[in-house]
């Protein structure tokens, strides 16, 4: 056995090609942060944050904290991306609207899209229902994550999050990742 | 101890190159009104969240005294994020919490901190300071003796105080003065 592996995080050591796709461009697209709180839909993305020295990655306890320490991380000079279950952006969402969106703080939000169609768990469904309108609410940019170009869509993504200065959500359904 | 004295004591003894991240309410406002200055952020909304804040800036500004000015029912709210201070352990991060016991920012309802034990609950996460103050002479010289963190102040005050201070409200201009005002560290070349 080897003994060098951590205990952590296992069942994410199947490969995704459009997870490191996806690393790759948070790379270049300047991510030296990230924070947030475990999703199994995100597990190929949070084990390539672990994985990878150059960034910085302070785990949350729970949602708001994530907002919090990466604030911190943007005010200090990073390039912050949290990542976070749809459920925890309800928990969040007072923070999001009453911090990063009047400091006009941009922070790229990597959330799971739990409670949308073919969903097993009726915990989700209330939040699924009112995820997107939440974010049209707050009038805040999202992208549901169906098949893209992810190369062209994240790379718009992180330009229009500069350009308006303004909090931006990838939402990323079970199965995205195949 | 009264709040100002407190807030006087903390921002006249820290030095002018360390960063503030004050909590939400009467703190912020009292601060932003008597020693505005651009190495502020003033948490106005998001309750809870300037420990949060100041981990984050703390984390990533390793060569930068970051200073957290909470109160107990803030920190009270984002308990969960002493843990994490405690877990990552930065040495540059001093938080301190101005204790009313109460939502003083509200109608002084009672919070919980009679019974949390804040210093001991510090201790026991994992920071390398505490101190439990109720007079300036005590609080400046708590804060004259930090030397590693993640240290805890926690400063107990009486109830009571001005609430009439104006509010923050140009908070783009604040982060960006804010985010000037640190860009030599950010460069390195204030290490």
């Amino acid at each position: 056995m080897d003994t060098t592996r951590s205990a952590f995080n296992v069942l994410a050591d199947e490969r995704s090609e459009k997870a490191d796709k996806l690393h790759r461009l948070f790379l270049e697209m300047g991510v030296n942060f990230v924070s947030g709180v475990p999703c199994g839909v995100l597990r190929h993305i949070i084990k390539n944050f672990n994985d990878d020295g150059t960034i910085l990655h302070i785990p949350a306890n729970r949602e708001s904290e994530a907002v919090g320490l990466s604030a911190g991380a943007y005010l200090a000079g990073k390039t912050p991306v949290i990542y976070m279950q749809n459920s925890g952006l309800f928990a969040a969402s007072n923070d999001i609207a009453s911090l990063l969106v009047p400091y006009a703080i941009p922070i790229f939000f990597t959330v799971s899209y739990r409670g949308c169609t073919g969903e097993d768990a009726v915990q989700h469904l209330t939040t699924g229902r009112a995820t997107e309108p939440l974010l049209k609410s707050f009038g805040l940019s999202f992208v549901v994550f169906e098949g893209h170009n992810i190369d062209i869509l994240v790379r718009s993504m992180f330009e229009e999050m500069h350009k308006v200065k303004l909090p931006i959500f990838l939402l990323l359904k079970r199965g995205w990742q195949k | 101890m009264k709040r100002k004295e407190a807030i006087e004591t903390i921002m006249t003894t820290i030095e002018p190159c360390d960063v503030v991240v004050s909590t939400t309410g009467l703190i912020s406002r009292e601060i932003f009104e008597k020693f505005d200055s651009d190495r502020n952020i003033y948490v106005t909304g998001s309750m809870g969240l300037s420990s949060s804040i100041g981990l984050g800036l703390a984390v990533s500004l390793t060569n930068k005294m970051v200073v957290v000015i909470d109160g107990d029912a803030s920190v009270l709210m984002n308990l969960g994020s002493i843990v994490t201070i405690g877990n990552k352990r930065p040495k540059n991060l001093l938080h301190i919490v101005i204790d009313n016991s109460a939502y003083g920012s509200c109608s002084e309802e009672e919070s919980m901190s009679g019974s949390a034990n804040l210093d001991r609950l510090t201790t026991d996460v994992g920071y390398r300071y505490i101190q439990i103050v109720s007079s300036q002479e005590d609080l400046k010289y708590a804060i004259m003796m930090f030397r590693k963190g993640p240290g805890f102040i926690l400063a107990k005050i009486e109830l009571g105080g001005r609430r009439d201070f104006k509010r923050p409200l140009n908070l783009v201009e604040i982060k960006n003065r804010f985010m000037l005002f640190l860009t030599p560290t950010v460069r390195g070349e204030q290490l």
